[in-house]
């Protein structure tokens, strides 16, 4: 049969196509390779690569530059030169000499090598004879003496060997010598040329021009595929943080960050104007930076920035647009998508500073992360944490005033047109608006709206208690009620701005708003009730956080007279639709139709009157709305908030968040932006029952605050890392609790603490402009000195108890300064914490053990010396006891009668020694010049040894308050139950003559015992 | 173009689709000779020509190169685990054209009194090498570099590490378990899960045991063995690939069903208004309220259930199945129709659950009993 027959297929087509389906094959198989090889970061690595070798080669080149310019490596360049051609010159006596060295190494490895080859031989021979000598004595003797010739050879051979290396060694000495000063001005060279020597090896690994041919080779070969798994030149750069897990649901594993495989110029400060990915990163002295507080080897990047630590292209990484042009431009360069499946996608840029949350959420201010503390201050200021629970606000009191007892205060009328729109009364107020919002504000709502804030208006006046209003002395007079307000320290948180304007987004704006704004006053409540607020305001509200200033009868009238000219018209003559019973029954039906029948329901209300329907209604919708989670309200006393919790909100999922029907976004930091921007959006287009919908209330955040808000509420995660959480020692606990206080009342909004605050400083300066007859600039350069103190080192400065005591009860120290100190109703908690949060701040032990000095009489002298007139004069500013100094009141300084209760004695040393160290812009002179200190006391005094006399300085003051602090004023001794009578009479004296009666040494007025309860005394053990 | 997109939604509906398929299936697939009958006259035979083949090929690459035009369907349908079943969708399509087609031919080979195409193949010698190795090993390697090209393009569809807290919605089975995910709609998992994989198993072991028709052996026919070609294709296009591809492309988010047009809005709601038997005869017909003996509650069901059973088989036996019966002999008969009642028990469930809202026949939480 014919051999083609019996095949079904024509064989040399088959194998035509066999040739092709291998070549398509070998084609893909190659083209996977291509593809699997090429990864987005290598070219990344490529391109920084040739930036490398660009910037290096500029900086060897400037090196070189920088180099040859200096006249030390000229110099040294002309020594080399010279002890070059000496060497020259004697090379060809050195000929010889190398020839001898030549000769003689030769024949010392002759040598040597026949030494070896004996001494085998010799071991050889010397077993054979042991062996002969036990078995076969005869032939020993033989072997014996061939042993001992071999052993006679060897000594020889020894003697040679050691002969020659002697020969050798001097031989080589004298080459040598010559050559010394050559190798030590070599080496001098390289000393020089260190840095250019780093530069050049550099450069030969990485830039072909420079490289060796081997290199160049090794170079080529090392990046190829499948070669590349040993040592290649392009390849991922990883962080792995042990310390540090990422929680994939089912396990923990270490945090592996690789986002330097691309961003790799992000350490090295060279590269600050580089593109991305190569950019140093812009914070390096707080970040990344070895020696910043967050070092990249111990942080990683994602636990700050979220992300996907382990993925190594763009979109894997979970990279997060921070705008929608950005977004665009980013679809179109890397084909960007959402990568959903991350659940901490990378904070987008404008909402970076969240990420500084997790470790820091005990601190008040984060520094430098302003965004996010601004938002922390909004948060708190706009009091989100009544309503939603957040872990780090638990025990903050609630933002709004006492609701108490509110027909003493204002009207039924007035108090309806305010919660239908607050900010018709007062446009920057911080009382949210409830009613007419984007999902109420149709006709039918609206309607109900009217009839629901009538309720609750009838609830508020119907259960609030009575409370006495005590009569005013005189009427006051507004004049001088303006003077009071503008010059005691109102204006650190309050303001009166009746025009609208737009608040400045800044942390010191906020302090400036910590009260309300005092406009309309008149309108809203009455010079009576004005006047008992201002008397006693803790009478009033219990919890309320405004101090007492310790105003006469008369300054108290005169103040309220003043504030209660600031009206609103029209603001109570707008009409108010009347009470539609029909609505009412509505709204009682609605809230009572939810645990009992309809006709129940129906049946309760028809026997229920009017009022009562309204008290009811009130108080269901005083529930709903949440009123009482920032007022105190009777009947809601317990009663948990009505919020979301917060705690960890920034870790919710889109996924976890209702968009509705709003075309947007689907991701967190969008989904709050729109709900601060309007926070009833997402019932738009849903059909809804009037107590379904949203009912957070519209702050009308503007976008600066929105966005820092949200940074915060974005930081909110659950799963901090543990190891990298600030440590939580008894110092940074003091600290912590402190500056929390400090925030709750508002410390900054007269002092500078920290380095921030003051924010009472503009306030002052317009007072010395209206009120002191000062030009704008005078003010300006004495607003410093007429603003409260800066508190910057108080720890150091003032004594624990005494800090303690005045904190509890403000005795004035600067009896020139108009704005004073106010009393304040802290709590033994309260004033715990301040002691210890100042004594932490500045390292001090809460208490240190006070000396009573007992002067010898010589110090005496030298120091009242020192004090007098004739050398430093002390008191030509300090107050000394009763006597006041002669110039005029700005120039003024403490009274030394506080200083021995008041200051630590080491901290007068280091004061008197260098004030400006110690706060920077002091009036205190340098009586001793800090830079040349040994020489620059009098030399008259205690042989001028300035060690000395400034001690004995500091003793002669502290002596100062008994001898010399004779009192005019009767003292008062006063106790914690009654703090604010302490003011009236004797403290505050009357405006034409203030200093005199003034001045009360501490000491004689407050006697300790008795103001420190036993039980209050601070403890230096830590609170857990 | 939208109305016509919308009117394909609309048929998409499994109430409207599933009633279509179902009596369409059957003239196209005749399992009785007076189906057959009405098959030949209305000339459905002329699918499975060239021709025929051609032109649905062709209307059938139209609708989806026109659906790729909709972002709705070209999302769905491009998605990499997706497109192994669009690839399914068509190779399903040819091979059983194919098929069929060679069925029909050897029908006519054989009503002309010819011996069928395979006959000719018999006599003809091939060798093992090189006729059959060597166009495998083209095969191979051929298939190989369509897996690598495939694999450059279309990565892995592999995903982070399971998180309950996003879990994926829909959450759906691998395509190959999609039908078993689709019967737990209508079926309570003891019965879709446990109970009817088993049968199905049992059922193909039992089929060389229960088919004892000489005929069409060792050819492809479809005149000699009509009734087992039409059981066997309605199982697997209707009951297995019909339900894979309407769980991969029409089941949606929250598993609701949406028309291959539709978006898949995750927000869509469909009423929960599905009944049981024994409500819908003392609720609704008798006006009466549920008994409480679970027995007299039931017992609609169960009596329907004894009359599918029992009841059925025999009135079949006497009628259009007497021929099957004859065959067959009782036991083998019996088994036989246990297991094809049983598997048209899926198709019937789904048919009065998209067309009468029934949940169970049976229903008895109280012992986890539902059918």
């Amino acid at each position: 049969m014919d051999e083609q027959q019996e095949r079904h297929y024509n064989i040399p087509k088959l194998n035509r196509i066999f040739a092709i389906a291998s070549l398509v094959l070998l084609f893909t198989i190659i083209w996977m390779f291509a593809s699997d090889y090429s990864r987005e970061w290598k070219e990344y690595q490529r391109a920084f690569r040739n930036l490398e070798i660009e910037k290096t080669r500029v900086r060897y080149d400037a090196e070189i530059n920088k180099l040859k310019k200096q006249p030390e490596f000229q110099a040294l360049q002309e020594k080399l030169q010279v002890a070059q051609k000496e060497i020259a010159t004697q090379h060809s006596n050195l000929i010889g000499v190398q020839e001898e060295i030549k000769n003689l190494e030769t024949q010392n490895s002759l040598l040597t090598q026949e030494q070896k080859l004996t001494r085998s031989v010799l071991d050889a021979t010397k077993y054979e004879y042991e062996e002969a000598l036990r078995k076969d004595p005869e032939h020993a003797s033989i072997v014996g003496k061939q042993y001992d010739d071999l052993e006679k050879k060897i000594a020889n051979l020894k003697l040679a060997v050691e002969q020659s290396d002697a020969n050798l060694s001097t031989k080589q000495k004298t080459v040598d010598d010559s050559q010394t000063k050559l190798k030590e001005l070599e080496k001098e060279e390289k000393t020089l040329t260190k840095q250019i020597s780093i530069l050049e090896r550099k450069l030969k690994k990485i830039d072909p021009d420079q490289m060796s041919v081997a290199n160049l080779v090794a170079d080529l070969i090392r990046d190829q595929p499948i070669i590349d798994f040993a040592n290649p030149n392009y390849k991922i750069e990883q962080i792995v943080l042990k310390d540090i897990k990422d929680d994939v649901v089912f396990m923990e594993v270490p945090k592996v960050d690789r986002c330097t495989t691309c961003h790799m110029g992000i350490a090295n400060p060279d590269y600050k104007n580089a593109p991305q990915p190569f950019t140093t990163h812009p914070h390096l002295e707080l970040f990344v930076a070895k020696d910043s507080p967050h070092p990249l080897d111990e942080f990683g990047c994602t636990v700050c920035h979220g992300g996907r630590g382990r993925g190594t292209d763009f979109i894997s990484t979970a990279h997060k647009p921070s705008s929608d042009e950005q977004k665009k431009k980013w679809e179109a360069k890397y084909h960007w998508h959402d990568f959903k499946s991350w659940e901490k996608p990378m904070y987008p840029m404008p909402y970076v500073e969240a990420g500084c949350f997790q470790c820091h959420a005990g601190q008040t201010t984060i520094k430098g992360a302003e965004k996010l503390n601004l938002g922390l201050q909004l948060i708190e200021k706009s009091g989100c944490y009544a309503c939603h629970l957040i872990d780090k606000y638990k025990e903050w009191p609630k933002p709004g005033p006492d609701l108490t007892h509110l027909p003493s205060k204002t009207t039924k009328e007035w108090t309806y047109h305010w919660l239908q729109d607050p900010k018709s009364f007062r446009h920057n107020t911080w009382m949210p608006s409830f009613f007419n919002q984007s999902n109420s504000n149709d006709a039918e709502s609206l309607a109900r709206s009217e009839q629901e804030i009538h309720a609750i208006v009838q609830y508020l006046f119907e259960k609030s208690t009575e409370f006495s209003l005590g009569n005013m002395p005189t009427w006051g007079d507004p004049k001088k009620g303006e003077e009071i307000v503008a010059s005691l320290g109102c204006f650190a948180c309050h303001q009166i701005q009746p025009e609208k304007s737009k608040r400045d987004a800044t942390r010191q704006a906020l302090r400036r708003e910590h009260g309300p704004n005092l406009i309309g006053l008149g309108t809203k409540t009455t010079k009576v009730w004005l006047y008992n607020w201002l008397k006693d305001p803790n009478r009033y509200h219990p919890e309320t956080r405004m101090p007492n200033l310790r105003l006469t009868d008369e300054e108290t009238a005169d103040a309220a007279a003043y504030l209660v000219q600031n009206e609103v018209s029209d603001f109570n003559n707008t009409a108010i639709p009347a009470v539609n019973e029909m609505i009412i029954d509505k709204i009682v039906q609605d809230f009572l139709g939810k645990t009992a029948t309809q006709d129940e329901a129906k049946a309760q209300i028809a026997k229920m009157s009017l009022d009562e329907k309204l008290t009811m209604a009130g108080g269901k919708l005083i529930a709903h709305y949440g009123c009482y989670s920032c007022h105190t309200i009777k009947g809601f006393e317990n009663v948990k908030p009505i919020g979301t919790e917060l705690t960890q909100e920034g870790s919710k999922p889109a996924e976890k968040l209702d968009f509705g029907f709003i075309d947007m976004e689907h991701s967190p930091h969008a989904w709050f932006t729109q709900k601060l921007k309007d926070p009833r959006i997402f019932d738009r287009g849903k059909i809804k029952a009037p107590d379904e919908k949203l009912r957070m209330p519209n702050y009308n955040f503007s976008d600066e605050e929105t966005e820092a808000i949200v940074t915060a509420i974005l930081g909110f995660v659950k799963d901090a890392p543990e190891s990298k959480i600030k440590p939580r020692t008894a110092k940074n606990l003091s600290i912590e609790e402190g500056q929390k206080i400090i925030r709750q009342f508002n410390c900054q909004g007269c002092h500078i603490i920290e380095g921030e605050g003051g924010a009472i400083q503009p306030a002052i300066a317009e007072w010395l402009v209206k009120f002191d007859n000062r030009t704008e600039n005078e003010a300006q350069s004495l607003v410093t000195s007429v603003s409260p103190p800066n508190l910057v080192g108080e720890g150091k400065k003032v004594q624990s108890e005494w800090l303690f005591n005045f904190l509890h009860q403000p005795l004035p120290i600067r009896p020139w300064l108009k704005v004073r100190m106010p009393t304040y109703h802290f709590n033994a908690t309260h004033l715990n914490a301040l002691v210890k949060y100042f004594s932490a701040l500045d390292g001090q032990d809460t208490f240190t053990e006070k000396a009573d000095h007992v002067m010898p009489p010589e110090e005496f002298t030298a120091g009242e010396k020192l004090f007098s007139k004739d050398y430093f004069d002390c008191a030509q500013c300090h107050i000394v006891g009763d006597k006041l100094p002669s110039g005029s009141s700005e120039k003024w300084a403490p009274n030394f009668a506080l200083a021995r209760t008041r200051l630590r004695p080491e901290w007068i040393i280091e004061w008197i020694k260098n004030p400006q160290a110690l706060l920077p812009g002091t009036k205190m002179p340098n009586f001793y010049d800090p830079q040349n200190f040994d020489s620059s006391g009098p030399e008259d005094i205690l042989k001028g040894d300035e060690n000395q006399q400034i001690r004995v300085l500091r003793d002669y003051i502290l002596t100062l308050s008994g001898s010399e602090g004779k009192l005019s004023a009767p003292a008062q001794p006063t106790t914690p139950t009654q703090p604010a009578n302490v003011s009236k009479e004797e403290i505050v004296p009357k405006e034409e003559d203030v200093p005199k009666e003034e001045v009360v040494p501490k000491d004689e007025v407050v006697p300790k015992e008795e103001v420190v309860p036993k039980d209050v005394v601070p403890s230096t053990q830590p609170e857990k | 173009m939208e109305e016509f997109k919308h009117f394909i939604n609309i048929i998409s509906r499994p109430k409207i689709i599933f009633p279509i398929i179902l009596t369409l299936f059957f003239f196209v697939f005749p399992p009785t000779d007076l189906l057959f009958n009405i098959n030949q006259k209305l000339r459905l035979h002329k699918i499975w020509t060239k021709k025929g083949g051609i032109i649905l090929f062709s209307l059938f690459i139209l609708f989806f190169l026109f659906g790729l035009t909709d972002p709705n369907f070209k999302l769905i349908v491009t998605k990499p685990d997706n497109v192994p079943i669009v690839g399914l969708i068509f190779l399903t399509f040819f091979f059983l054209w194919y098929s069929m087609k060679q069925a029909y031919d050897n029908d006519t080979k054989i009503a002309e009194g010819k011996p069928p195409k395979e006959a000719d193949d018999a006599k003809e010698k091939v060798l093992v090498w090189p006729d059959l190795v060597y166009v495998e090993f083209i095969c191979l390697i051929l298939c190989s570099a369509l897996l690598i090209v495939w694999s450059i393009f279309l990565k892995a569809p592999l995903e982070e590490p399971a998180n309950p807290a996003i879990s994926p919605n829909p959450s759906k089975a691998p395509w190959y378990f999609l039908g078993l995910q689709e019967m737990l709609v209508y079926f309570d998992p003891w019965l879709a899960g446990v109970v009817f994989p088993t049968v199905i198993i049992f059922g193909i072991m039992s089929i060389p045991y229960l088919d004892n028709n000489p005929k069409g052996c060792g050819h492809f026919s479809f005149k000699e063995r009509k009734m087992a070609v039409s059981i066997f294709l309605f199982f697997w296009l209707v009951l297995w690939v019909f339900l894979i591809v309407v769980g991969t492309f029409l089941r949606g988010p929250n598993w609701n069903f949406f028309g291959p047009f539709e978006f898949w809005d995750i927000h869509k709601l469909e009423p929960l208004a599905n009944i049981n038997l024994s409500e819908l005869v003392y609720m609704i017909v008798l006006k009466q309220k549920l008994p409480t003996n679970i027995l007299l509650r039931e017992i609609g069901g169960i009596l329907a259930l004894i009359a599918y059973f029992g009841l059925l088989p025999i009135l079949l036996a006497k009628t259009i199945f007497r021929e099957v019966y004859n065959r067959l002999g009782a036991l083998r008969y019996s088994i036989f129709m246990i297991l094809l009642l049983m598997s048209a028990g899926l198709p019937i469930k789904m048919f009065l659950r998209w067309a009468f809202n029934i949940k169970y026949i049976i229903a008895i939480p109280e012992f986890f009993f539902n059918i």
